[in-house]
């Protein structure tokens, strides 16, 4: 999995490439820690090109949504490919997690 | 810190009987097996999916129970899926519970109490002499299941547990359980473990209700 990001104005938007599971979770891990390492994170999360989730993965996103939640900022997520979006429907992440149709929506949503 | 398949088992037990809840057996079974599963999902030894679950390290934990878990799913790479890796362990639970039991004694968090019933019949109990995990568990449980924070993934699977061994009220009053069903059901179905847990748990107390159930 690739994990890259790229500053936004005040926002960061953080694109996953690949798989999301055991593999790469601790990986995932690491970069988002360095994304959430500003005083209140505005987070945009860039699915388009992650090619699958499993348990781990959603596990990881769920650390992200708590530590977002605890520091008062503000996560959404865009560009979920249909068996992602399964993933998260049937897992009820989708009521966790704004989920947005492209950049622009999901920037607006964390600003 | 105490591992999914002893605090289940530490939760099954009625605090002031020290035997545990009334729970259909083999229910109680699934709910253990699928705590074994979740302590391994959390040590990284096994990821799943909608549809499989998959050994990805073999390396030992160190916690017998959870690595004959580990050895008995299935050989590296041979997915399988999680009702069938639930339903599996089911069989070796009671094992898994009775260790679990001993390693809460050897903590002092229960004391095995042997006696007799109509001084013939063997019993034992395990009533609670230190709660203070789940002194420290439920207060957290609670601001979970009450307000819209966002649970760790450990809390998710307490949470999932709890449910499935319908024992809510160890943490809510009936009021409260009555007000969280839609976050209980929302915080249920977040780990995809738990859910084919929730589901063989219904499957059987379905089987029992009906099993029991009078004809006229």
């Amino acid at each position: 999995m690739e994990f890259a990001q790229e500053q936004a104005g005040d926002a960061v938007i953080v694109r996953l490439t690949g798989r999301l599971d055991s593999g790469a979770a601790k990986s995932a891990e690491d970069g988002f820690n360095a994304a959430l390492s500003g005083a209140t994170p505005h987070l945009a999360v860039d699915l388009t090109k992650l090619d699958y989730i499993s348990s781990a993965g959603l596990r990881v996103l769920l650390v992200v949504a708590k530590k977002v939640q605890q520091a008062k900022g503000k996560v959404a997520l865009f560009g979920l490919s249909p068996n992602v979006r399964e993933v998260f429907s049937v897992s009820g992440f989708d009521t966790i997690f704004s989920i947005q149709p492209d950049s622009a929506a999901a920037l607006a949503a964390v600003r | 810190m105490l591992s999914f398949v002893e605090e289940i088992t530490l939760l099954l037990l009625d605090d002031t009987q020290g035997r545990f809840v009334d729970l259909p057996l083999s229910a109680s079974d699934v709910v253990v097996a699928g705590a074994a599963l979740m302590d391994l999902a959390l040590a990284n030894r096994i990821d799943s999916d909608l549809e499989r679950l998959t050994v990805v390290d073999t390396k030992p934990t160190g916690d017998d129970i959870l690595d004959d878990a580990l050895a008995r799913i299935a050989p590296p790479g041979q997915d399988l899926s999680v009702s069938a890796a639930v339903e599996g362990l089911a069989a070796y639970a009671e094992g898994y519970k009775e260790k679990a039991l001993q390693r809460l004694v050897a903590h002092k968090i229960l004391r095995e109490e042997n006696g007799r019933f109509l001084w013939v019949f063997p019993t034992r109990r395990y009533p609670v002499i230190d709660d203070t995990e789940q002194r420290e568990v439920k207060p957290r449980l609670r601001q979970i299941l009450l307000t819209d924070e966002i649970p760790d993934p450990r809390d998710v699977v307490l949470i999932c547990l709890i449910d499935a061994c319908n024992l809510l009220g160890l943490v809510l009053t009936p009021d409260e359980i009555k007000q969280t069903t839609t976050r209980v059901e929302q915080l249920s179905k977040m780990d995809l473990i738990g859910q084919a847990v929730t589901r063989a748990v219904a499957e059987i107390r379905f089987i029992v209700k009906h099993a029991t159930s009078p004809i006229f």
